[in-house]
């Protein structure tokens, strides 16, 4: 095993207290105060994340709008400039290789944020995909923080060049923060209003200090990063999606054109012909659809626990947490067709218990402020 | 500093004796070790153990971790005040957390119990 990585936060996480893991080959860390209280505070006010971990491609050339747009499932050539878009990197049979969020930063300018355990992949796939015109630059130098909850707006807008009451859900721009300059999103994996700030790493630990300044905002590790993506129903590449699940069966198949051509697109739409109703009852075993569950209990299940209908195995559990939002456990897993309509009842069978579940519409925590328009405040 | 009047096992629980029942928690070190405890899975009351036997099972926000019966013996009560309240766990360890209460058959169990003194020199190392 090669050592894990330490990220430009690494020193003050270590002086903060905080417990570090290996994630994803990236020390990191899991909590400082505890994860309750760290989840709760940026529900109400603000915390901080170190995604340094991530990898952040530049992306460049005349021709990188309509490369990406073979090469991903996001349409980056109708992408308008300011603005970031949800989607995926497919293999051939449409398996997800990559979950990214894709930021139009000039008329032939991209940043690509992808996941820590698959940017090799990624940048392997990108390269055979976007030709030699169009430049693609790992930013390694660089690092993000996000900063999430409903307060960060008062947090950040002191410190930032651009007016943030004019950025919208998924908007994004080049600007200065702290006097440096840094891409900025309002984007997020915890369902509250937030923003990713990417920047050089050294210039990046002397923003994050300045931030945890402001009493408003307490450090956040991966463990409530974990229970607030669930509460949303967010998906975690490695657990709900994989190369072997493609973006129809996780129930994503809303964030792209499926018509349109992009790589992978041909089988998605062979799958979905296959899966019309009358198929369905002949490929029972082969398809899939990810549900978020709703427990009315404390106890927690996890990955890899059975999923039951009426005492049959009927699919498998991908996350479970403690929501400490709802105050039970919620989580996500594939269940057959016919199994996922929300309300319907199950059950999952862990080492020690068989527990009632109920397939929930997410997002399972309804007050997040992701999408709190500024502008009329 | 661990309270003076308990006994502890190598498992991190500490053990009150009196009366012939002995009252089970964790130490702070488990709770701090543990985080957030979210889920404590009490025993029935009168269901027997064997020392040794996983007597609950407890649910941290990140971890799970089994509590094992200190003595042969019957369960007399649990704290169900845990129900509702598990962060009692953290937050009280040695008093308002403490979890079952059972009956010691034979007072030979408590001989591989730790006073505090061992138990401190054990902790540290651990370090």
């Amino acid at each position: 095993m090669e050592q894990p990585q330490r990220t430009f936060l690494y020193d003050q996480h270590v002086a903060l207290g905080a417990r570090m893991v290996d994630f994803a080959g990236w020390l990191l860390p899991v909590q400082y105060e505890g994860i309750l209280a760290e989840h709760k505070h940026c529900r109400a006010e603000a915390v901080i994340f170190d995604t340094c971990h991530m990898g952040q491609f530049l992306i460049t050339g005349p021709d990188a709008a309509a490369k990406l747009a073979g090469a991903l499932t996001q349409d980056t050539v109708k992408l308008p400039v300011g603005r970031g878009k949800y989607g995926f990197i497919l293999n051939d049979a449409g398996g997800v290789i990559d979950d990214t969020i894709i930021m139009r930063l000039a008329d032939d300018e991209f940043l690509l944020v992808v996941n820590a355990t698959t940017a090799a992949g990624d940048l392997k796939a990108l390269q055979a995909r976007l030709g030699g015109e169009t430049q693609i630059t790992v930013q390694a130098s660089w690092g993000k923080l996000d900063i999430q909850g409903p307060r960060s707006f008062d947090v950040l807008q002191g410190l930032v060049e651009t007016d943030l009451s004019q950025m919208r859900y998924f908007g994004c721009c080049r600007t200065r923060a702290g006097g440096v300059d840094c891409i900025l999103s309002r984007t997020g994996y915890t369902g509250e209003l937030g923003y990713e700030i990417f920047m050089p790493g050294q210039k990046l630990a002397e923003l994050t200090r300045t931030i945890l300044a402001n009493p408003l905002v307490k450090p956040a590790g991966l463990g409530s990063r974990d229970s607030l993506r669930l509460e949303m129903g967010y998906p975690l590449y490695g657990h709900e999606l994989s190369d072997e699940i493609n973006p129809v069966e996780a129930g994503l198949g809303f964030f792209f054109d499926i018509e349109r051509n992009f790589h992978g697109a041909d089988a998605l739409r062979k799958f979905t012909a296959a899966v019309t109703p009358t198929a369905q009852v002949a490929n029972l075993c082969h398809h899939r659809q990810l549900v978020a569950l709703l427990s009315d209990q404390r106890r927690r299940f996890n990955t890899g626990d059975a999923i039951l209908c009426d005492g049959q195995v009927v699919g498998e559990v991908t996350s479970g947490v403690f929501s400490p939002s709802l105050e039970r456990v919620v989580g996500m897993g594939y269940v057959q067709p016919g199994k996922s309509a929300a309300g319907q009842e199950l059950a999952v069978q862990t080492a020690r218990a068989e527990l009632p579940v109920v397939v929930s519409e997410t997002p399972m925590y309804p007050d997040g402020t992701c999408r709190m328009k500024l502008h009329e405040m | 500093m661990v309270p003076k009047d308990l006994l502890y096992t190598s498992e991190h629980e500490w053990v009150k004796v009196e009366n012939s029942v002995a009252t089970v928690g964790i130490t702070n070190h488990a709770q701090n070790a543990l985080g957030d405890i979210v889920f404590v899975d009490l025993p029935d009351v009168d269901k027997e153990f064997a020392k040794g036997d996983e007597a609950i099972a407890l649910e941290s926000a990140k971890a799970a971790a089994s509590i094992y019966a200190p003595v042969t013996g019957k369960i007399t009560e649990v704290n169900n005040d845990l129900d509702d309240d598990p962060a009692l766990v953290n937050n009280d360890c040695y008093a308002g957390g403490w979890m079952f209460k059972i009956s010691i058959n034979d007072e030979a169990d408590l001989a591989g119990l730790m006073d505090a003194g061992t138990y401190e020199d054990f902790l540290k190392s651990q370090d």
